[in-house]
């Protein structure tokens, strides 16, 4: 399978602290790559530079791209998701409360919906091929909702929803942007069982059916072992580890780290 | 519908216009004329029966609308709340607001008292919907409002007297010159947001108000500009006599020259625009680019985190804002005929605020509602001069203890996908 991202060297210093140390590693296509460590190992941090929120103090990061690759450090902000497509979610969800889940699902197709509004100046006269575009937007909306079952409350509220939902909407409106990589944030945190287990069946179905690789952030190892394809351990801002969920379950680097070394 | 349901709505309208009678009778009918010595009545039972009959009809009408979808007792419409009104009552509620506004200044007790504060209303409303795409949508909290409307009044007044060109000219002009300004001040204040935000643009306010007053050569200082011209009907002056190869107004349509006439063109000149305000915001919210405002003011890191381009977005909310600002300050250019920096104060910046926020951030009818209540206090209690300042800081504490996120805080979704459920 071809390589989606390659991060080389990233390093990332807020001072005099380490949050990140020269941290190499590779995401694939169509797989999920889980970024796991104890608290404060810099897993958020990874995603923030990824994502144009930070800036790294050094190193690259690559989006491969056919045969070719672009850099992700070159946008930051908004671009990485506009142009790079980049989407990720947030460990405390960030949904629009306010709104209905339809609007949340459409702002994400914010930037094709203005293009096909004329930057608003067909929208003003209810021209017709913007109106076809705006219900293809829904129907994507629609298609998106269905798969995670909450086509019924389309119209209520975001910030009504339950938490689980909450986070599932989260996901897929990162998905309506069509992203080549998807970052979740701890998408597991708060979520009980049953709704870790239907997470795992949508983060599967996302990288089966959709051209996208998954980055995850999570402590829960139900998920994490259940379907990653790769896993990265981090502690204090070092890759101590990297291989599959099996080998990572056994390897003593991993267990040190989270469990202490016996004296 | 069923014959139930008239019966029912004809019966209420009746007890309504029979409400009206016990009111109206007394108060209107009765009128007292002092004459000679001591005070005598003179019935005026005509006037008495048209309010009632107008009561009675409107109730009719509005029955005869909210039966179709819901059933309704008598009670039920007493107590259902303020706030529950769905989005049909609220259309019935605009239309009847706009037909009201439509007949005003034909009504019997219109008076060029009333002319001239409904106009302000307007004004208010105008300004009130202008800005709530600013607050209310985009959620940017500007308290320097008034600069715009400070604008869009000098680009006008200055325009107008030099180049005498006419208010249709002068108006878009004005408008797009506060848009840039809007710009101006959008650029140094795009990563602020809040308390910084509101304690900025409060600034812009007062830097705009100084720049008025001391940059004599161009606006004159604290002196103003007089002689701004004042608007015509379509080439029509309203002038009694008018110059020399010009035909007037009352002449052209063969009326008897009266000052009315002109209040009523202003009356019908801040309607228009400001109802064209209030379609560009209804119809731009649920654009792309509304709705974008809408998810800035709900989380801006999740706006970025999807591709919404941030300057931009806030940058447009900014400018078009600015636009009917400086709209409604052409407005009260050509109404005043004088403009000064006095004119445009922070107080002018607060009340639009308080209108916005006391409306319900983001509702355009909470917008006329609270116009109509804070200005009309105000006015109400003119005869107390500064202490009714008292009396709008009351309208004002009223409001904020009985609807704390205003008086119409309910926000409808722009685009639904399964209907009304109603």
């Amino acid at each position: 399978m071809s390589n989606l991202l390659s991060v080389e060297n990233l390093t990332m210093k807020f001072g005099g602290l380490t949050a990140i140390d020269d941290l190499s590693f590779d995401a694939k296509n169509n797989q999920i790559t889980s970024i796991i460590g104890p608290n404060g190992a810099g897993k958020t941090t990874v995603f923030n530079c990824l994502t144009g929120f930070y800036k790294p103090t050094n190193g690259q990061m690559f989006l491969h791209k056919e045969d070719s690759k672009i850099s992700l450090r070159k946008y930051t902000d908004f671009k990485i998701a506009y142009v790079a497509k980049v989407a990720r979610t947030f460990q405390n969800i960030r949904l629009f409360p306010a709104m209905s889940v339809l609007e949340n699902l459409l702002v994400a197709q914010h930037n094709e919906l203005m293009v096909a509004s004329g930057y608003s100046l067909f929208g003003l006269l209810n021209l017709k091929t913007y109106r076809d575009k705006e219900q293809l937007a829904v129907d994507k909306a629609k298609y998106w909702l269905d798969i995670i079952g909450l086509t019924h409350r389309a119209d209520d509220n975001a910030g009504d929803l339950p938490y689980g939902d909450q986070r599932k909407l989260e996901i897929v409106r990162a998905m309506c942007i069509k992203p080549r990589l998807l970052c979740l944030d701890e998408p597991a945190a708060g979520l009980n069982p049953k709704e870790s287990a239907e997470l795992n069946k949508l983060l599967k179905f996302i990288k089966t059916e959709k051209q996208t690789g998954i980055l995850l952030i999570e402590h829960d190892m139900s998920v994490v072992m259940g379907i990653s394809d790769h896993v990265v351990v981090l502690n204090y801002g070092k890759k101590i580890f990297e291989g599959t969920a099996e080998q990572t379950k056994n390897s003593k680097e991993v267990i040190e780290a989270y469990l202490g070394v016996d004296e | 519908m069923e014959k139930r349901d008239i019966i029912q709505s004809f019966k209420d309208s009746l007890f309504t216009g029979l409400i009206a009678l016990a009111l109206f009778g007394p108060i209107v009918g009765l009128r007292t004329v002092s004459k000679g010595e001591g005070l005598f009545i003179t019935p005026q039972w005509g006037v008495v029966f048209l309010l009632v009959g107008l009561c009675i009809l409107g109730r009719f009408l509005i029955n005869l609308n909210s039966a179709r979808k819901t059933e309704i007792t008598f009670f039920s419409k007493f107590t259902s709340k303020f706030s529950a009104i769905t989005e049909d009552k609220a259309k019935h509620f605009a239309i009847t607001g706009i037909l009201f506004a439509v007949v005003f200044p034909f009504l019997p007790f219109t008076d060029r008292y009333f002319m001239d504060v409904a106009i302000m209303i307007l004004t208010y409303i105008m300004l009130g919907w202008g800005l709530n795409i600013v607050v209310g949508l985009a959620g940017l909290l500007d308290l320097g409002y008034v600069a715009f409307y400070a604008v869009g009044a000098y680009s006008y007044a200055l325009i107008a007297t030099t180049f005498g060109w006419s208010f249709w000219i002068c108006l878009p002009l004005a408008g797009i010159f506060a848009a840039f300004f809007g710009i101006l001040l959008g650029f140094p204040v795009l990563r602020l947001r809040g308390d910084y935000l509101a304690i900025v643009t409060l600034g812009f306010g007062e830097i705009i108000r100084i720049i008025l007053i001391n940059w004599y050569e161009v606006t004159n200082g604290p002196d103003g500009i007089t002689g701004i011209p004042r608007p015509s009907f379509f080439g029509l002056p309203f002038k009694r006599s008018p110059d020399e190869g010009e035909t007037s107004f009352h002449l052209f349509f063969n009326f008897e020259y009266s000052t009315m006439h002109r209040i009523i063109f202003l009356y019908y000149l801040i309607l228009v625009l400001a109802l064209i305000t209030n379609y560009f915001t209804l119809k731009i919210r649920k654009l792309p680019v509304g709705r974008a405002w809408e998810a800035l003011r709900e989380d801006e890191i999740a706006c970025k985190s999807l591709g919404v381009n941030p300057t931009n977005t806030k940058l447009t909310a900014f400018a078009i804002g600015a636009m009917f600002g400086g709209f409604a300050g052409s407005f009260f250019a050509t109404r005043q005929a004088f403009i000064s920096p006095e004119s445009f104060t922070f107080i002018e910046s607060a009340i639009i605020v308080a209108i916005v926020v006391l409306g319900g951030m983001g509702s355009q009818t909470g917008v006329v509602l609270a116009s109509i209540f804070l200005i009309g206090i105000t006015e109400m209690f003119r005869d107390l001069e500064q202490f009714r300042m008292i009396a709008f800081g009351g309208a004002m504490v009223l409001i904020m203890v009985f609807k704390p996120k205003g008086i119409l805080a309910n926000r409808k979704p722009t685009i639904l996908m399964h209907g009304d459920k109603k």
